[in-house]
């Protein structure tokens, strides 16, 4: 995509261009016919002159002067000439023409006047010519300075054009700079940008309030988080520790403890449901910060041994094949861990006895990807729809987990601007697309 | 060893003052933050647990009284609010440890063991389990001066088990002391399962391990 100000001046140059050339091309017929015009003129003013001259000395005067029935003169350089004769026509003439002359062996083209007119019931001939090669020249001539003059002034406006382009949007660079570098609201440089022009004035001031509005915003999500962490916690830490309390006791039942020991397993389902919520809040709301940096093969071996123990266990065979390595920057390593960690979890979860699970990393369509393949039971196309919504179908395992896990995956990788795509076939296993965006 | 648990949520107070006398400590609780600055002030406390969100004082100040206590007392926070900045600070102004509700009592208990390992060189760096030793410091485990290999996680395992010994400990305990809160989704007794079985036949290649005890129903227990 093209700058605005690269766009501007281009628009600028080729206007330019277009109107010069379309100049260039029409200065020869315009310049021909003024000079037509011009030319005409001077012969019918020179026409008028001998005419008078004539009617003050007489025809003889001129013809004497040969003692011929012809008189001719023309100047050194032969670019006019004037012509007297007699001669014998039926009709009066009085026209304009190009034609050649032959004088001193030499051919050249001359605009040239034809006049008859009657003298003593004699008809006489009087022609006037301006050669062509001098019109020419003239028309060159003033081709050649409104060349450079055009040339000059594309020249020197395209400059200044540039030049003023680059000085009119520097504010909206300023501001896209700004936006660039704004990882989170939080960081967003509140400072005014200072612009002449009121649109971009505008523009900056409400970038600014929006981003004081979601600051606003986050803070007092942040704030709620907080409350509900606390509201929802404590009675559950309370109960938590009474039920554990009540498991301690020396003459507790055996039936009393297992029920006590479901108690707690419900509890801590409800933990985890209330801790994942405001996971997921949390994250949405900025509460993150994304300041690491490594390499993501390590954190893929990581995650992978981490849950090696349950793998083995099931005697699925895990291969990781890591063609090309990527180091992520910018980026908050726990939530990525959290968001591997769940995905395999859950393939692991879903893949039989026995089975493959391969963790594929390199570029895939010229992007860094990250692909988790098992060949378990796999989904049908409404199950893989769900897939990431917080509260799954009714009729889901819960002995396999409360399935926000994947929930909480989506929400970390929209927050890295990663992209999840789920290929799922029911029998034949599902895949797991994580597609890094730079 | 003394104990003051600074907790406005009676209830809690009331239970971990019951877990952690039942496990000789001598406890106080205060459930203002007022009462907390003036037992801080007066009496000798080796542990302070401090519940950082008091509706009547700010939980750093009341941190910050309780660092500057010449008897320095192990510190460990005890908080809802589940902010990554309250951890950073919480440690930064001089807590020991950090624990978030819901915790479990014996979670609770261990890390005032360590805590009080690492403070006042107690003296009981070796355990003995069955016919084995286990080094609290080097983190190793002898059978007959041979060591037994175990992977960290099989280790702490065996280590939270046994300083919580004879006690039954619920598969969610054992859980969250090896993986911690950050791992949201695991509701997996499956993975505990599978540690407590490397880690019997680990040790039975040496010797009996039937003193990790399964406890239908409710968990494991260590039986020394």
């Amino acid at each position: 995509m093209l700058k605005l100000r690269y766009k501007l001046s281009l628009f600028n140059i080729l206007s330019k261009l277009i109107f010069g050339l379309l100049f260039i091309i029409l200065i020869p017929i315009i310049l021909e016919r003024i000079n037509t015009l011009q030319t005409d003129n001077e012969l019918i003013d020179k026409r008028e002159q001998i005419i008078d001259l004539i009617a003050l000395f007489g025809v003889d005067f001129f013809m004497e002067e040969t003692r011929n029935d012809a008189f001719g003169s023309y100047n050194i350089l032969k670019e006019e000439y004037i012509s007297l004769e007699r001669i014998y026509l039926d009709e009066y003439w009085n026209f304009i023409e190009v034609t050649q002359r032959i004088i001193d062996d030499e051919i050249i083209d001359y605009r040239v006047l034809n006049y008859s007119f009657l003298i003593d019931g004699e008809m006489f001939l009087l022609e006037i010519g301006k050669s062509l090669s001098s019109i020419h020249q003239s028309e060159r001539n003033i081709t050649a300075v409104i060349w450079v003059f055009l040339i000059v002034f594309i020249v020197f406006t395209s400059i200044s054009d540039n030049s003023f382009a680059t000085a009119l949007v520097r504010p909206l660079e300023k501001i896209t700079v700004k936006l660039k570098n704004t990882s989170s609201p939080e960081v967003y440089d509140m400072k005014p940008v200072g612009s002449s022009t009121a649109e971009f004035h505008a523009l900056d001031k409400t970038l600014t309030e929006l981003m004081k509005k979601i600051n606003e915003l986050f803070q007092k999500e942040k704030e709620i988080t907080s409350n509900i962490s606390h509201e929802l916690l404590t009675p559950i830490s309370v109960l938590r520790s009474k039920l554990e309390n009540l498991l301690m006791l020396e003459n507790i039942s055996p039936e009393a403890a297992k029920k006590t020991e479901e108690s707690l397993k419900t509890l801590h389902r409800l933990k985890v449901m209330v801790n994942s919520l405001l996971m997921i809040a949390r994250v949405e709301s900025r509460q993150y910060l994304k300041q690491d940096q490594f390499l993501i093969s390590n954190l893929i071996i990581e995650v992978k041994e981490e849950l090696e123990v349950l793998s083995e266990d099931k005697e699925i065979k895990i291969t990781l094949n890591i063609t090309a390595d990527k180091e992520l920057k910018k980026v908050n390593r726990v939530l990525l861990f959290t968001m591997f960690y769940n995905v395999l979890n859950n393939a692991i979860k879903f893949t039989p006895k026995g089975g493959n699970i391969l963790i594929a990393c390199g570029f895939y369509n010229e992007k860094y990807q990250v692909k988790i393949i098992d060949n378990g039971q796999g989904m049908n196309q409404e199950q893989s729809k769900n897939l990431f919504s917080r509260f799954r179908n009714k009729h889901q395992d819960t002995q396999k987990g409360t399935g926000i896990g994947l929930a909480i995956s989506k929400t970390i990788a929209d927050f890295h601007q990663i992209q999840i795509k789920v290929n799922s076939k029911p029998g034949e296993g599902t895949e797991f697309n994580f597609i890094f965006s730079a | 060893m003394n104990v003051l648990i600074v907790e406005d949520e009676v209830g809690l107070a009331t239970e971990i003052a019951e877990y952690l006398t039942r496990e000789h400590f001598l406890c106080e609780t205060a459930n203002t933050g007022l009462e907390a600055s003036e037992k801080i002030a007066v009496n000798l406390y080796d542990f302070i647990l401090l519940d950082l969100g008091l509706p009547d004082y700010d939980g750093f100040e009341l941190l910050l009284e309780a660092r500057a206590a010449e008897y320095n007392p192990g510190i460990i926070i005890i908080t809802a609010r589940g902010e990554l900045n309250d951890r950073i600070k919480g440690l930064d102004t001089g807590a020991d440890d950090y624990i978030a509700k819901p915790f479990s009592l014996a979670e609770l208990h261990s890390r005032i063991q360590a805590i009080a390992r690492r403070k006042f060189q107690v003296d009981n760096k070796e355990i003995n389990a069955g016919e084995f030793i286990i080094n609290i410091n080097s983190r190793k485990i002898y059978y007959n001066e041979k060591e037994v290999e175990l992977t960290k996680k099989e280790f702490d395992l065996l280590l939270y088990l046994l300083i919580n010994k004879n006690k039954t400990l619920t598969r969610i305990q054992l859980y969250e002391h090896i993986w911690g809160n950050s791992l949201e989704d695991q509701y997996d007794s499956n993975f505990i399962d599978v540690h407590i079985k490397n880690l019997r036949k680990k040790l039975s290649a040496h010797a009996p391990s039937d003193w990790i005890a399964t406890v239908r129903g409710v968990g494991y227990q260590a039986d020394i």
